[in-house]
């Protein structure tokens, strides 16, 4: 390359940059760079962010859970690896004080404890915990407030677990690892580990489960666990990290960060659109100065050279441009949402960095090519002859090129083929759609549009005139607008689910053990004091025991497991809780068989039970087998009559068995129950349960507000991509009109020159970019219905469902918006007079 | 300077093949300047495309400055007209994103000529434009475009130059004014001039004038022909050459 041709290439570049020349093209790569960045930036922040705030929920960033103590060289091995380490025994045991007695979940926590996460203490029951660092000094302990309920206990008091005594000196209001089971928990008591031995409760035999904990870098944790793996043994051991957290809060999270992931890739085909039809716009107005350089005696080589050379310039400069705005915009998100969001901006990820830099040199790469290549085959006979156009011209080229660009990037940027290809399918649907679509509107445009000339004729003319130009912007609208519906609509129908699991008056307390007796006054003492409750369920806690009369245990061995046999089934492992009824819990659905309708007993002679789907699958129970409970000394034959599925993120009490009421006549239940009361009123839990003091009460404020807390801060992430992904759907929309501006600029100056009034003109435009943003809305509404439908059903495993709203929303948005942005454009052209617009296209 | 030998030029249509220009053969001197007057449409700008290596012949030879530039590959017709060559169009032609002395030193850029700027400087004076050379095209008006034109298509000191209607879109006054100047500078640089157009008036001007009509081609210079014009523009002097 010759110093002149770099030359003249930086010069080109200098003015056109200096008179907007470039403008478009280069905005098209500031959008896809600036956008992809502060999208993946932002969403790499968070998604760090809430996975350290889900690592809470284990209290670390991984566990090993043991069923007997771990060699102690695995530990030091963690420390090798450069990992932190803590562990706790937990273990059942009886806590006494004085002639009362309560079984416990006793939790011996060692120094380090927790390493995520933190423990709450109060100095009353029932009162707001605030965070610790610190653990029991030896000899005391910590107990959750329905033990000081249960025992009659306050602090200062003593407990004996085993054989040592305790003095109770904190209510132990939260731990980490507590879980989101509500009933699954005895009362916590939290000791130090150094005690556990003078308790003497541990011993050959004893159900104690051990847990170690580790935090460090991904690499570590991982390098240690490739380590540690061949050495498990899965009967003893397992090997817990935050993404196998199947609580509501991890499912959340994993919806978001696809939700995320989806918005990023969208947001680069929104780019890759933005810089396909600005260069496309680029190349056709460089078609006189090539061909003006060619008749000057430049060398092809020459031409393209100076060519490359200004992309290259444009390219570096957009990524330049773009990086620092994304970067800031995303700087300003997240000034904006600190307070609600908690996302780290100590963190440099050069990850999306990369990212974006890669996606605005291949969109601009891929994507001006084809362009690039018209222009270099440009004849210089343009000269003479200034209808003469690029003598290059294949649409499947193009479309393959670009087809094929789209589809990498996207398949290289998530590292999905499954979300790649549900996105880049609908995408080609929905142009071979449009194309059927166009050439069927040009087809009745020829009936609509005859008559006297006015400006629906005009407009009429114009598309069926430029039928095959119309299609592709046809297309490239109705793609942004579908892009940006399924963007929208998945947020809509992602928070919407979130906001239904936890809805304002969701119960923040559960009553459990009422006594028959005790339930007519507990009715009447809650109506009393203004508190509402709905439901009370009647519980027997049975032991599952037989399928089809075969014994169910609860462990499986190793050997047979690899032989492919089992001796006896799976099983619970623990007690249930049965409940009956002849009604069906509202947040239930029956997925397979009948729910009980008559009083009456099956055909086999038995009575019915209905099982919770997830566990019938785990434990492989079918319709129509035989399940055998025991409950205290007495059988209960029942068979499988329906199977639901129970939405446990609801916070509602919910039952793996529910047994036909028939069936269980005879038993002496206790009640559970759930109410909500408001936090105003939490001073007066106390008084309210004084009268019921053998009642438990489970307080789960903290965990609903936990989960809400996370759905917030997810839902605003989401709020802002949305912003984000719309406001590059705009410009991209901006830009297209602008394009296809220019294409009409020599109609409007004939039409100007032939004496046609500024209202036919503007009139005429306005109906062809309402028309063509109708037709393009209608279209984005029928791919973006099809493109959601995969999407929720495959990818984010929520319910699919039809969003007719959007096929009436997207044509009326898009010739809204079409055809304002179409009169600007016009506005703009009409206000030169004729003789500039006439020397504009010179 | 220019030969050709039975050139034709012939397109295909859809009512089939159409024959825009006959078998045509005539020669320009060094030095000379000839004019082909024709009615819209008789082919004339088909044949300057021809010559001046724009377009490809169906058949025929043509040899510019003794090279056979029928028998060239597109490369090698730039190659040529880069170094021998220069062009004034009706609709100026100047690319509308460089400044009007950045237009004219582009063939020298393009030819790879160290002085090019300086050139540029120089012409652009003569061409009585020294005070706009930063300005842009469109903020000149017609007449000092085509002088920029006129500027750009003598910078490389071309041995023959093309000019097709040089004044086809300017006023009377400008057009007098680009006509003074495209002959001075002509005469002073002793360039081979192709004019097509099909104003009589400025045909008179040249040395010889060829009709063309339906693609045919006869010569139809008086006798003993003098070129009207041949006063200097005051701006230019002689300084050209």
């Amino acid at each position: 390359m010759t110093k002149q041709t770099f030359n003249l290439a930086w010069r080109l570049f200098k003015h056109e940059a200096k008179r907007g020349e470039l403008t478009i093209i280069l905005l098209a790569i500031i959008l896809s760079v600036s956008s992809v960045l502060s999208l993946s930036l932002f969403s790499e922040r968070l998604q760090s962010a809430l996975t350290a705030k889900s690592a809470e929920f284990i209290a670390a960033d991984r566990v090993l859970n043991s069923r007997k103590p771990v060699d102690v060289s695995w530990i030091t091995k963690a420390q090798e690896f450069g990992l932190n380490t803590a562990h706790q025994v937990y273990t059942r045991s009886m806590a006494f004080s004085g002639d009362n007695m309560m079984l416990v979940d006793l939790r011996a926590a060692a120094e380090g404890y927790p390493l995520k996460g933190a423990v709450k203490v109060a100095d009353q029951p029932f009162a707001p915990g605030q965070a610790t660092s610190a653990l029991p000094q030896a000899g005391h302990a910590w107990i959750e407030s329905r033990l000081f309920q249960n025992l009659g206990l306050a602090i200062g008091q003593y407990i004996d677990v085993g054989d040592k005594t305790f003095v109770v000196s904190k209510v132990l209001s939260e731990v980490p690892d507590a879980g989101f089971s509500v009933f699954g928990g005895d009362p916590k008591v939290l000791i130090a580990e150094a005690d556990l031995a003078e308790t003497n409760i541990i011993g050959p035999g004893s159900r104690a489960s051990f847990s170690y904990f580790f935090t460090g870098s991904e690499a570590d944790l991982n390098n240690y666990y490739d380590w540690l793996l061949p050495q498990l043994d899965n009967e003893l051991q397992s090997w817990v990290s935050v993404s196998d957290d199947d609580s509501a809060i991890g499912r959340s999270i994993a919806k978001a960060e696809q939700y995320f992931l989806l918005a990023s890739l969208l947001a680069i085909v929104l780019a890759a659109v933005s810089i396909a039809v600005a260069a496309q716009r680029y190349s056709q107005r460089h078609y006189d100065p090539v061909a003006i350089m060619k008749t000057l005696g430049a060398s092809k080589s020459m031409v393209q050279q100076v060519y490359l050379l200004q992309i290259t310039f444009i390219t570096l400069l957009g990524i330049a441009i773009g990086t620092v705005l994304g970067f800031v915009i995303q700087q300003v998100v997240v000034w904006a949402l600190a307070g609600s969001v908690d996302v780290s901006l100590d963190v440099w990820f050069w990850r999306p960095l990369l990212i974006a830099i890669f996606t605005g040199a291949i969109c601009a790469v891929l994507f001006s090519l084809y362009p690039l290549l018209k222009l270099f085959s440009v004849s210089p006979l343009r000269v003479l002859r200034r209808d003469l156009g690029a003598s290059l011209s294949s649409r499947f080229i193009q479309f393959f090129a670009s087809g094929g660009a789209i589809f990498s990037l996207m398949w290289a940027y998530s590292g999905n083929l499954g979300l790649s290809a549900i996105l880049f399918g609908s995408g080609i649907l929905l142009v071979i759609s449009l194309l059927l679509v166009t050439f069927g509107l040009i087809w009745l445009g020829r009936k609509l549009g005859q008559g006297k000339m006015g400006a629906w004729q005009l407009a009429w003319a114009r598309i069926r005139r430029r039928a095959m130009d119309n299609a592709i912007q046809l297309i490239s609208f109705a793609v942004t607008i579908m892009l940006l519906l399924i963007v929208l609509v998945m947020r809509n129908d992602m928070i919407a689910q979130w906001q239904n699991q936890l809805p304002q008056g969701t119960p923040n307390y559960f009553l459990v053990n009422i006594t028959q007796q005790q339930l007519p006054d507990l009715k009447t003492h809650f109506a009393e004091e203004n508190v509402d409750i709905e439901h009370f369920y009647p519980v027997v806690r049975g032991r599952f025991v037989a399928i089809n009369d075969e014994k169910v245990s609860t462990a499986v061995s190793k050997e047979d497991e690899e032989a492919g046999q089992r001796q006896g089934r799976e099983g619970l492992g623990r007690e249930a809780n049965l409940t009956w009824s002849n009604t069906l819990q509202h947040e239930n659905t029956i997925v397979a068989g009948q729910w009980f309708d008559t009083n009456d007993p099956l055909a086999s002679g038995l009575y019915g039970v209905s099982v919770e789907a997830r566990i019938a699958e785990r434990l492989n129970i079918q319709l129509g087998d035989k399940l055998t409970f025991n409950v205290g000394s007495e059988i209960i034959n029942t068979e499988v009559s329906s199977l639901r599925e129970v939405d446990w993120q609801t916070m509602q009490p919910n039952f793996f068995f529910v047994i036909q009421p028939q069936a269980m006549q005879g038993y002496l239940p206790t009640y559970l129950s759930s109410f909500y009361l408001d936090k105003s009123r939490k001073a007066e839990i106390t008084e309210l349960m004084k009268p019921f003091a053998s009642v438990t009460l489970f307080d789960v404020d903290a965990r609903i507000e936990q989960l809400r807390d996370i759905v917030k801060q997810v839902s605003l992430a989401v709020e802002f991509i949305l912003v984000l992904v719309l406001a590059a759907g705009a410009l991209v929309l901006i830009a297209q009109v602008q394009a296809s501006m220019d294409e009409r600029q020599q109609e409007l100056a004939i039409l100007r020159t032939l004496g046609a009034k500024g209202r036919l003109i503007r009139a005429s435009v306005l109906f062809e970019f309402i028309i063509i943003g109708s037709v393009a809305g209608l279209m984005a509404a029928f791919a973006n219905e099809i493109s959601l439908f995969f999407l929720q059903s495959q990818v984010f495993e929520m319910q699919a469902a039809l969003h007719w709203q959007y096929w009436f929303i997207a044509p009326v948005a898009g010739a809204l918006v079409v055809g304002i942005l179409g009169m600007i454009g016009c506005w703009r052209l009409l206000r030169l007079n004729t003789s500039h617009l006439l020397r504009q296209m010179v | 300077m220019i030969k050709t030998s039975a050139i034709t030029k012939t397109v295909n249509t859809t009512q089939g093949e159409l024959s825009i220009l006959k078998p045509i053969s005539f020669e320009v001197k060094a030095g000379e300047s000839i004019a082909i007057v024709g009615a819209s449409g008789s082919g004339k700008s088909t044949l300057l495309s021809l010559l001046a290596g724009l377009d490809e012949v169906s058949s025929g030879e043509i040899y510019l400055d003794g090279q056979s530039l029928h028998s060239m590959n597109e490369e090698q017709r730039a190659q040529l007209r880069g170094a021998k060559v220069g062009f004034i169009f009706q609709s100026f032609m100047l690319v509308q994103s460089l400044t009007a002395l950045e237009n004219i030193i582009l063939p020298a850029e393009i030819a790879g000529l160290a002085d090019a700027k300086q050139r540029g400087q120089d012409i652009l004076e003569k061409v009585g434009l020294g005070h706009r050379g930063d300005h842009y095209p469109n903020q000149l008006s017609g007449g000092e475009q085509q002088r920029v034109a006129i500027a750009r298509a003598f910078i490389t000191k071309p041995k023959i130059l093309f000019a097709d209607e040089p004044t086809g879109n300017l006023d009377a006054a400008n057009s007098d004014k680009v006509e003074r100047l495209l002959f001075d500078l002509n005469r002073d640089s002793h360039t081979t001039l192709v004019l097509v157009t099909h104003d009589s008036e400025l045909a008179k001007h040249c040395e010889r004038q060829l009709l063309m009509t339906a693609g045919e081609l006869s010569d139809i210079t008086p006798s003993n022909k003098t070129p009207d014009i041949n006063v200097p523009v005051p701006t230019i002097q002689s300084q050209v050459g």
